[in-house]
């Protein structure tokens, strides 16, 4: 599998982003900075940094992340789960083993892609249970990968 | 010497439903405007099917009964977060922008000179259409009007590949040749009509009568100046496009309306828009208009077209405010007995929002802040849980009871065929098998 992991270290330089739920405050804001008082500064204060902020942090280009529920259990060999919210980024490169959302038959579907036989003609899109079979593309021309996932939420409780 | 770059998203309303429904590709697709009136928005298959803007939305199954065309009503929340998102992307790879409208910027091209601007355009088409999904035109050329007319021939060309580049002077006479006057940016219809009867037809018609002809016929400036820009000289200055004298929210009814109580329940609505509008762009309105008129095609009934307006002595934008004053000018022009079929609200007179010049007879200063947390707390929860979540009575105002009670309100706009809001609430996202 080459699922990109490098995202998880190229932290350091993201902007800030708007949180596209309307009914959230724009970012989680844990104020560290104290009220700047007369006397001794504290010596923390040299070591005063942002919060992390998963928005800010993890998601890189906010204008092209989207998010979609997970509906039945094709992907649960992967760990990914009826309910879990995937955060798409359209901006990525889809490639040989990336776990993709595609439109076919008029829905949504999350699968790995399989780009093995492009030179024989065709893709595959798999699915992460023995229950299911692989989705076979011919005319690649017509197929779009509609993004790529990027991360998964999963509730535990 | 600046190159100028518009780029403008195709079919904006219709591209942003298509980006959560590929299946409508390649289809007629129509978006109808508020209320499900009338289309506002085409897609090329259903321009070609003959689809013109501004059909009714009963009239679309009586003249298209075979066709199948995908309706939808507008879905204003989800337009404005995707193109929210090109709008951020224009950002991040141009040196210098400005919004023009919901769905076009400008971009000044500075210290660009060694850039191929054409690839440059392509470019940025493709990171949008892979982005946000939206297919965008882009026109590059040495001012803003040309410009324009290059981005108009990026959209219907697919040979262009989404970007038209007007950079040499044969390039600018070919473009010119072949435009029609009256979609020259600056030449407004009235202008248009009258350059027609001079035996004017195209831009390059227009562009090639001299300086001083153009002076004497129209003595205006605005007219030259387009004629200027046309031969290449940049004149319309960086901020104007972006900078709104006025703000106007207009509609047609469905049907015709007689009763100033239900005229008033329109307006009270457009004036609603209207000081939602100010509030979001920051600006205070010192006057507030009102336009009203009958059915111009019903030569059988009387005609009256009016327009009344009243002034603001402090100026505002809280709803309340612009709600009242629109309904003085509303009864100012008023005439009882006859069929209106449109009406208008038109707020004049910016002032940013921060520095207002108060009228001390008139001012309240208490009253003044307690209206603007007042249209804060309107504004957040119609921002939260939807456009007109909360509203003020009047814009539901049906009718009053025996004692002159307020007592019917009609039911919320009719949006019967809207998207899910894919990307602002958690209940919509899309979901995925």
């Amino acid at each position: 599998m080459s699922l990109e992991y490098n995202l998880f270290f190229s932290v350091a330089k993201m902007k800030s982003i708007t949180i596209l739920d309307s009914g959230f405050e724009k970012e989680l804001k844990l104020q560290i900075a104290p009220e700047l008082r007369a006397g001794f500064p504290s010596p923390a204060e040299e070591y005063l940094h942002d919060s992390l902020d998963f928005n800010r942090d993890l998601i890189k280009h906010p204008e092209a992340t989207f998010y979609g529920r997970v509906c039945g259990d094709s992907m649960i060999e992967a760990g990914i789960n009826d309910g879990d919210i995937a955060v798409i980024d359209k901006s990525r490169e889809p490639h040989n083993g990336s776990i993709v959302v595609a439109f076919i038959n008029n829905e949504f579907t999350i699968k790995y892609l399989d780009t093995t036989h492009k030179d024989e003609g065709y893709i595959e899109l798999r699915p992460a249970n023995p229950k299911y079979k692989p989705i076979r593309i011919d005319q690649t021309d017509d197929f779009e990968v509609w993004g790529v996932v990027v991360y998964t939420i999963k509730p535990w409780n | 010497m600046n190159y100028f770059a518009v780029v403008d998203c195709d079919n904006c309303y219709v591209s942003c439903e298509r980006v959560f429904r590929p299946d409508l590709n390649g289809k007629p697709v129509v978006v109808l405007s508020n209320n499900d009136g009338c289309v506002v928005a085409r897609s090329n298959e259903a321009k070609k099917l003959g689809i013109k803007a501004g059909t009714p939305y009963f009239k679309l199954s009586q003249q298209f009964p075979d066709q199948k065309i995908a309706v939808f009503s507008s879905n204003y929340e989800l337009y404005g977060d995707l193109t929210g998102r090109v709008m951020a992307i224009i950002q991040q790879e141009a040196p210098d922008y400005f919004r023009y409208s919901t769905d076009e910027a400008f971009v000044i091209l500075r210290g660009m000179e060694n850039v191929d601007l054409k690839v440059w355009g392509e470019q940025l088409h493709k990171t949008i259409r892979q982005r946000v999904g939206i297919p965008v035109s882009i026109g590059i050329a040495p001012t803003k009007t040309l410009a324009k007319m290059a981005s108009h021939y990026a959209k219907h060309y697919a040979g262009y590949n989404h970007c038209c580049l007007i950079d040499d002077d044969e390039k600018r006479k070919k473009a010119l040749k072949l435009y029609p006057i009256d979609e020259v940016w600056g030449i407004g219809r009235r202008y248009a009509a009258r350059l027609e009867n001079l035996g004017i037809h195209t831009a390059f018609d227009f562009a090639e009568r001299n300086r001083e002809w153009i002076n004497a016929t129209f003595n205006k400036v605005v007219v030259l100046r387009t004629w200027r820009e046309l031969n290449g000289e940049d004149c319309v200055p960086n901020d104007e496009p972006a900078k709104k004298k006025s703000i106007c929210v207009s509609r047609s009814f469905p049907g015709m309306i007689n009763d100033i109580d239900q005229l008033k329940t329109y307006i009270a609505n457009y004036a609603a828009r209207c000081s939602e509008k100010l509030r979001k762009q920051n600006t205070l309105a010192s006057v507030v208009g009102v336009f009203l008129g009958t059915n111009p095609f019903r030569e059988d009934l009387e005609q009256y077209h009016t327009f009344g307006e009243v002034n603001l002595l402090t100026p505002s934008n809280s709803s309340i405010v612009i709600l009242k004053k629109a309904m003085e000018a509303l009864e100012k022009i008023y005439r009882p007995g006859l069929q209106y079929k449109r009406a208008g609200v038109i707020v004049l007179s910016m002032e940013s929002g921060g520095g207002i010049q108060t009228n001390f007879i008139d001012f309240d200063a208490e009253r003044f802040e307690k209206m603007k947390e007042l249209d804060k707390v309107l504004d957040r929860l119609n921002k939260v849980n939807g456009t007109e979540t909360v509203i003020l009575g009047a814009q539901q105002f049906m009718g009053r009871n025996s004692k002159g009670k307020a007592t019917q309100f009609a039911d919320a706009i009719k949006h019967d065929f809207k998207s899910p809001n894919y990307t602002t609430r958690w209940s919509d996202i899309i979901e995925l098998r």
